[in-house]
């Protein structure tokens, strides 16, 4: 570990002073002058027609100060929201959209749905208020399964199915003729649990409106305040964009969930504008598990084939995808290029074909959700090796290994549309084969055996995408956003540093990451670079935090915007010097030629008092980039899992896990360790507890933390992690991403595990007692 | 009702409606914000403060169940300049990413320390088995409440 | 969530059928029973205070009679609405059989829940609804037994009686 403050150390982190003493500012924290407070109705069924709604109850309630529809914001013009990617089945059709107001207008689609606002004084003049208000419903059958939902009674009106698209990648006839040739086939019917993202921070907006100027401010728990501004100004239209300014002040956690463009904050936002006071809305824990956007859902049967050798010739993947009522903000492309595309996971299969059903159901829609597609690509890839390792009784990691990409295969092109760009995988399963000394294994297995346990070790090789790249491809793609990130490096007169950026920080650190990288880049002190982020209002545009791409994409394009001032200093330094700028090097901080030297600081303060200064350059030192990625980053990894079942009861104790990742350069180690610590709890938590479930009726079961089963710290073991590194090759700090890839490998390693000491049973998620329980044959 | 209560060392007399809970009470009427809101079944822990020295979750408390006491938020327990030992340790440790349970963790965590005669790591996972994290997989907040438990030499608060 | 259950109750068949029917032995036997009329329709409308788990609301009851086969058996069709707290569906098919002076009542009920009460209180919701039954037949039982229910601890010769013969709950 490197000491100091740049690239490599693990620099403390400066936003904690602040969340260790209160004094964090998240949205719930903020009150704005005549500030009142907003309630939403919500659809207590899962599917039914809106009758009348009879407020009048409710606005004579004193406190109460509006009650608004769907029908009062369909009537004032305001938008659908929309889904920023646009997916196409095989035959080449569209994807079905089916409108989503942001009230729900005639109809309500599942159990949470919001159909309209009550605004009061206080919070309890408006939740007094919001139970006053009765509602008609007729309700109509809901589909709640996704596995016979594409054969049900379709449930948006003027649709003609409940399937959102068929979409298919790969040579399906050449994958097919390869497992028909191939001497074993593996099989298996595999989910993937519906999960509920459970940021502990619960979403929040305040909407503020002056009429005197018509701005709008949109205070809220968002990872990307700029996309936010952009789809509520061009899609729903609630202002116009330069009217409108998104703030995302401290939030608490997102794992995806804060990614996306709400109902809530969209109506909190347009109600303000009606009512000509600021409106606050905060989620009770309940709503934030009836009404964020889910992650997972998938039903999947998968085939692989293996040659004589083991050799892996053909993998075969048909999913249904449980999209929800809507199509949430990302929520098409999670289950199809976020998935599809990784099946080739670190193998050379040489034939690959994934073909995805996703289907409407009357639930909460499903989008990204830590991982995003790549958790539930992982599993499946994972979960048919191991099953193939156990058929043939070959050795997992063996089995594995033979079958890798190598070094020197790289640039490699997979069958499903992506180019690995470098990676060393037998390294990091050699390195974390050592940590898990596997070798130690059987004597292990004895030992618990002896105790009356039931031993097991399961493995996961994963890969993943980060940094979805670059924009033409994305977009060609049917992406409705480009996805490079903005940045801009402010020296200011007193040679201190100003950096914003469109990246957002929602536990990640980039305050202390960022200013590592600019602070090394630059060779200016650590303590005078300030990273602002998170305000449409300070810095130009931004895509926000998601898919582990804020370092490589965001810190990408800080390097850029560093470059520029470099060139720039130089050409100041050149003047100051009396040479050419080609004469002017840059090093620590320092422009220097011959033996004459200048600092940044010094250079800065020329800038911007420019009284002998180059005649055709402007003043200042300052400078902002766009970085588009050229390509996707491809962190990778070993983990592996141990774990002990009680014969008795079913019980699954974690007892070790180890990770070994690459992700490529790491600024800053400490970082990155905390950020695999939190995936795969995450990733346990999907293996072993958590479920989001319905009933027949649409139902949400688990709607609670009664019910809902969230990982704790004593359901956990301490984690061994550590890294092997080969650097991104295209981008200028040779980093790939961290925060995802715990929650990536760790289920399916988890489930592999459990598997191995259910001798092979297909144990599915979550394996929970009662379910190993039954495996072993309880009743 | 009527109602006196310490907070932080301040004393104060207020007029609170009888269902005001104890964290609306210190959120919303004296601003400290430091104390969160996770939940509606008391199952986070992110509110949780001391009351009469002892860990309570104050969403699940009354205002006026609060009456006469003396209640000690994230906010009275150290500064910026001079953090209590269990923030240092926390910060030392990784043991936060997003904060914002981390008021409630470390409220929690130094009533663990100062009532007991020493936690090992399994002690500490299940002593703050009432509060949820879902950021950093708890590893380094057990790791750093094993270091707070080491800062503070065996003293409470 | 299915539930039946089988109580004896110290009365005569044709009593207890009457009993069954009139609204306020009705009230005064559902715990937390605000208000029970009889509809011209024949069905009656409740206003029930009742908790489930953390959920506690007011709770409208719509209560539809049919197979009504006096003096043996109907069917109750309920429809309950809690506002916020959500609502509930179900039915029970009633029975009385004749045991000389005392009568054999036997139920089989089926509901489903929905909103809140589904959310936070599905766990609990069978031990609630077996509760009520269980304070309901309790209260019917001292009722038919010609004495008032009484709120405080009573003496334990009336809990043994009315302890349920046989209770299952399938969900």
């Amino acid at each position: 570990m490197s000491e100091g403050t740049g690239i490599g150390a693990s620099v403390k982190r400066r936003e904690d002073v602040r969340f260790l003493t209160g004094s964090g500012t998240y949205t719930d924290d903020l009150n704005q002058p005549g500030q009142t407070y907003g309630v939403f109705l919500r659809s207590p069924h899962a599917r039914a027609r809106i009758g009348a709604i009879d407020a009048s109850e409710a606005l004579a309630l004193d406190g109460v100060l509006a009650v608004y529809t769907g029908q009062d914001s369909a009537a004032d013009g305001l938008g659908d929201l929309p889904c920023g990617w646009l997916v196409k089945s095989k035959d080449g059709s569209d994807m079905v959209s089916a409108p989503r107001p942001p009230l729900a207008v005639t109809q309500v689609n599942y159990v949470g749905e919001p159909y309209g606002l009550v605004v009061g004084e206080t919070l309890a003049a408006a939740q007094q208020g919001a139970e006053l208000v009765m509602t008609d419903f007729t309700e109509l059958n809901p589909v709640v399964d996704p596995a016979s939902a594409a054969d049900s009674e379709t449930i948006h009106e003027g649709l003609d199915s409940n399937v959102v698209y068929d979409w298919g990648l790969g040579d399906e006839e050449a994958t097919d003729a390869a497992l028909a040739g191939a001497a074993h086939v593996t099989q298996l019917d595999l989910s993937n649990n519906r999960l509920i993202p459970n940021a502990i921070e619960p979403r929040a907006a305040i909407g503020v409106y002056e009429a005197a100027s018509g701005d709008y401010t949109l205070y809220a728990t968002t990872q990307n305040p700029h996309l936010e501004r952009l789809v509520l100004a061009a899609f729903v239209q609630v202002a116009p964009e330069h009217k409108l300014r998104v703030v995302a002040p401290d939030v608490g956690g997102g794992f995806g969930s804060k990614i996306f463009i709400y109902p809530e904050e969209t109506i909190v936002l347009w109600a303000a504008g009606k009512l000509g006071r600021p409106i606050k809305w905060t989620a009770h824990r309940y709503e934030s598990f009836l009404a964020d956007a889910h992650g997972r859902d998938h039903i999947t049967h998968a085939q692989l084939g293996l040659d004589r050798d083991g050799r892996f010739v053909a993998l075969k993947v048909s999913t249904t995808a449980n999209i929800g009522a809507y199509l949430s903000t990302f929520g098409s492309s999670v289950p199809t290029f976020l998935y599809g595309t990784l099946l080739a996971g670190q193998y050379k299969t040489p034939n690959i074909y994934v073909e995805t059903l996703g289907v409407y159901t009357n639930t909460c829609p499903v989008d990204a959700y830590r991982g995003a597609g790549r958790p539930e690509a992982t599993f499946v890839v994972e979960r048919m090796v191991e099953t193939a390792a156990r058929e043939l009784g070959r050795d997992p990691a063996e089995l594995r290994r033979l079958n890798m990409i190598q070094p020197e295969d790289f640039p490699y092109e997979t069958p499903v549309a992506l180019v690995y760009d470098t990676g060393d995988y037998e390294a990091s399963l050699d390195k974390a084969l050592e940590l898990a000394d596997y070798g130690g294994f059987e004597a292990r297995r004895r030992e618990s055996a002896a105790a009356g346990k039931r031993r097991g070790v399961g493995f996961a090789c994963y890969i993943e995408a980060c940094g979805i790249a670059p924009s033409q491809l994305a977009i060609s793609l049917g992406a409705g956003v480009g996805l490079y990130e903005s940045g801009e490096i402010r020296i200011n007169p007193t040679g201190s540093v100003s950096v914003f950026t469109g990246a957002h920080s929602h536990g990640q650190g980039h305050e202390t990451t960022f200013a590592q990288v600019v602070s090394d880049k630059l060779g200016i002190p650590f303590d005078d670079i300030e990273i602002v982020h998170g305000d449409s209002g300070r810095m130009e545009f931004g895509l926000g935090t998601y898919g582990s791409r804020s370092l490589a994409v965001g810190g990408s394009a800080l390097i850029v915007a560093a470059d520029k001032i470099i060139a720039k200093g130089k050409k100041i330094a050149a003047h100051m010097m009396e040479t050419t700028d080609d004469n002017v090097d840059f090093e620590d901080g320092t422009f220097s030629s011959g033996n004459q030297q200048a600092t940044i600081q010094e250079v800065a303060f020329a800038s911007y008092v420019p009284a002998d200064y180059p005649e055709d350059l402007e003043p200042g030192l300052s400078e902002k980039a766009f970085y588009d990625p050229k390509n996707f980053t491809y962190p990778a990894g070993t983990h592996i899992a141990e774990v002990e079942v009680d014969e008795e009861t079913g019980e699954v104790d974690l007892v070790s896990f180890v990770a070994v990742d690459d992700f490529g350069e790491i600024i800053n180690p400490m970082i990155v360790d905390g950020q695999v610590h939190g995936g795969l709890a995450q990733g346990a938590g999907q293996a072993l507890m958590e479920h989001g479930r319905y009933d027949d009726y649409g139902q949400l079961q688990t709607g609670s933390y009664m019910d809902y089963c969230m990982p704790r710290a004593d359901d956990l073991p301490d984690f061994v992690v550590d890294t092997t590194v080969t650097a991104c090759t295209h981008n200028p700090l040779g980093v790939k991403g961290c925060g995802e890839a715990g929650a990536i490998g760790s289920p399916a390693a988890i489930i592999n595990a459990i598997s191995d000491a259910l001798d092979g049973h297909n144990i599915a998620m979550p394996a929970t007692s009662e379910q190993v329980w039954r495996a072993l044959g309880g009743k | 009702m009527n109602m006196t209560i310490t907070v932080n060392g301040a004393s104060h007399q207020l007029d609170v409606p009888d269902n005001e809970l104890l964290v609306d009470l210190l959120r919303e009427r004296l601003r400290l914000t430091g104390t969160h809101v996770g939940c509606d079944t008391s199952q986070c822990g992110a509110c949780t403060v001391h009351l009469d020295g002892r860990a309570v979750k104050s969403c699940s408390l009354f205002a006026a169940q609060a009456d006469g006491g003396s209640v000690t938020t994230i906010e009275g327990i150290g500064t910026p300049g001079d953090l209590h030992p269990m923030q240092r340790a926390f910060r030392e440790c990784h043991g936060l990413q997003c904060g914002f349970c981390t008021p409630g963790m470390i409220m929690r965590a130094i009533d663990l320390v100062a009532r007991s005669d020493g936690l090992d790591g399994g002690a500490v996972r299940d002593g703050l088995e009432g509060n949820l994290c879902r950021c950093t997989g708890y590893h380094n907040i057990v790791h750093a409440v094993l270091k707070g438990q080491e800062l503070m030499g065996g003293n409470d608060e | 969530m299915d539930q039946s259950g089988e109580y004896r109750i110290p009365a005569e068949r044709a009593d207890v059928w009457r009993a069954l029917n009139d609204p306020d032995t009705l009230k005064r036997c559902i715990d937390g029973c605000q208000s029970m009329e009889r509809r011209p329709d024949g069905g009656f409308a409740a206003v029930v205070k009742a908790r489930v788990g953390p959920v506690r609301a007011v709770f409208n009851a719509a209560l539809d009679l049919a197979d009504i086969n006096p003096p043996e058996s109907y069917t109750i069709n309920v429809a309950v609405k809690g506002g916020p707290a959500g609502f509930a569906r179900g039915s029970a098919a009633v029975t009385l059989a004749a045991q000389g002076e005392e009568t054999m009542l036997r139920y089989a009920a089926s509901a489903n829940i929905g909103g809140k009460l589904a959310q936070i209180g599905s766990r609990l919701i069978d031990g609630a609804a077996r509760k009520m039954a269980d304070d309901f037949f309790k209260a019917f039982h001292a009722e038919m037994s010609g004495r008032t229910p009484n709120p405080a601890p009573r003496p334990q010769d009336d809990g043994r009686a009315a302890v349920p013969i046989n209770i299952q709950v399938n969900t």
